[in-house]
């Protein structure tokens, strides 16, 4: 029973993954393309956060949505699924940490997650717990691919030649 | 051959398999992982472009800009206050109804110089017609024809809710009639968006200063912590010594 129980959950897993992976390239894919219209509203929404210069915040700003595009793509197409879904995660954890700090210095602005943020509208209160849940369960989804990153449907299993 | 040594056979087989597959496997990983390293540096090398390619272009700025061309001012006081809004911020509204008779007060004693600084940071509210930086951009061409006051005056008077569509250029450029804009230039210079490019660079400007939200208030380069009329004369008393 025992061996039936692992047999299956390791037929499972490849298709859990592949939820997660079609998932973050989502998340990314969104995100990325709601910022990458208007770049300077992307740099002012980093600038908001307050932790570095304009100057910085507008190379970090222009950056982040391109890098977000790309990953969504990578991830969408399954390729090299480990290495893209580490570096989710490591994105995420700066988000997250970016977020904590801002509520921690009580600023008020919006976080710039799936919008070119920035200050927020009159009468917004800053949603920050609610940004924080969310990071984490993307994390959580990274952390899948990172742990069992073979998927279905991926580049990588093409090229590998298994059908596993 | 006996069957003993057609098993190892078999398995002596297999064990070169898997190793051919174990191999395999790692080449792809290496150059999958190459890939991804190239394809992320590239995307990141095209936002640096498209950042470095923003600041080109051709702006229009008014003759009558003061400060870097970021603003207009009134009045001619010893004491300098900047004021930056965007015409579709409600708390910047709200100072200009609270504090306005204030500062028309300390413009007509002589005590201040107010510089408005138009900012466009709140284009995401207007539903894609980026209402504050056609109002900011008309606002410009109304300083051109030397109504800037009047008009910004209007402007929040007749102030759209965020998350609305804004005002439309055709309003613009009726309330620009209704304080005395009735020229062609005004109009053509709303339609055409002439000074969009300005108010990108006003605002740019303005983060540029380190402010991140509106209205933001300085007197004599000291931002008021909170922007009200009370705050507001004690700061320009204490800058007058």
């Amino acid at each position: 029973m025992e061996t039936l129980r692992s047999v299956r959950s390791a037929a499972a897993w490849p298709w859990i993954s592949t939820v997660a992976r079609l998932g973050l390239a989502a998340v990314w894919l969104i995100a990325g393309g709601l910022k990458v219209g208007d770049l300077a509203a992307s740099a002012r929404a980093v600038n908001a956060y307050q932790l570095m210069s304009y100057d910085a915040a507008k190379v970090v700003g222009a950056i982040q949505p391109f890098l977000e595009i790309a990953l969504g793509l990578l991830l969408l197409i399954g390729l090299a699924t480990r290495l893209t879904a580490a570096i989710s995660a490591l994105l995420m954890v700066v988000f997250i940490a970016g977020i904590v700090s801002a509520w921690a210095r009580g600023l008020q602005i919006d976080c710039g997650c799936f919008s070119a943020g920035g200050a927020l509208a009159e009468g917004k209160e800053a949603a920050y717990g609610l940004d924080i849940l969310r990071d984490l369960g993307f994390l959580a989804l990274a952390g899948i691919l990172v742990w069992r990153p073979h998927t279905r449907f991926s580049l990588d299993g093409l090229l590998m030649g298994d059908a596993r | 051959m006996s069957k003993g040594k057609r098993d190892r056979s078999t398995k002596a087989r297999q064990i070169v398999e898997h190793q051919r597959a174990a191999e395999r496997r790692r080449t792809v990983t290496i150059w999958t992982s190459v890939a991804v390293v190239v394809v992320l540096f590239i995307a990141g090398l095209v936002g640096w472009n498209m950042m470095a390619d923003q600041d080109d272009g051709k702006v229009t700025t008014p003759t009558a800009a003061v400060d870097d061309g970021t603003a207009f001012a009134v009045g001619s006081g010893p004491v300098t206050v900047d004021i930056y809004e965007d015409f579709m911020c409600p708390a910047c509204n709200s100072f200009e109804q609270a504090s306005s008779a204030t500062l028309k007060q300390l413009v007509d004693a002589g005590k201040v110089t107010v510089r408005y600084h138009p900012v466009a940071i709140l284009d995401r509210f207007s539903n894609g017609t980026e209402y504050s930086t056609r109002s900011a951009a008309a606002s410009a061409a109304a300083a051109q024809e030397g109504k800037f006051t009047e008009y910004h005056e209007v402007l929040f008077a007749n102030q759209p809710a965020e998350g609305s569509d804004g005002l439309s250029d055709e309003k613009l450029i009726e309330l620009g009639k209704s304080v005395g804009l009735t020229s062609d230039t005004f109009a053509d210079a709303v339609n055409n968006g002439s000074y969009r490019s300005w108010a990108a660079q006003a605002t740019e400007k303005f983060s540029e200063r380190n402010f991140t939200g509106t209205p933001t208030i300085t007197v004599n380069g000291e931002q008021l912590e909170t922007p009200s009329p009370e705050q507001l004369t004690q700061a320009v008393e204490k800058a007058a010594g």
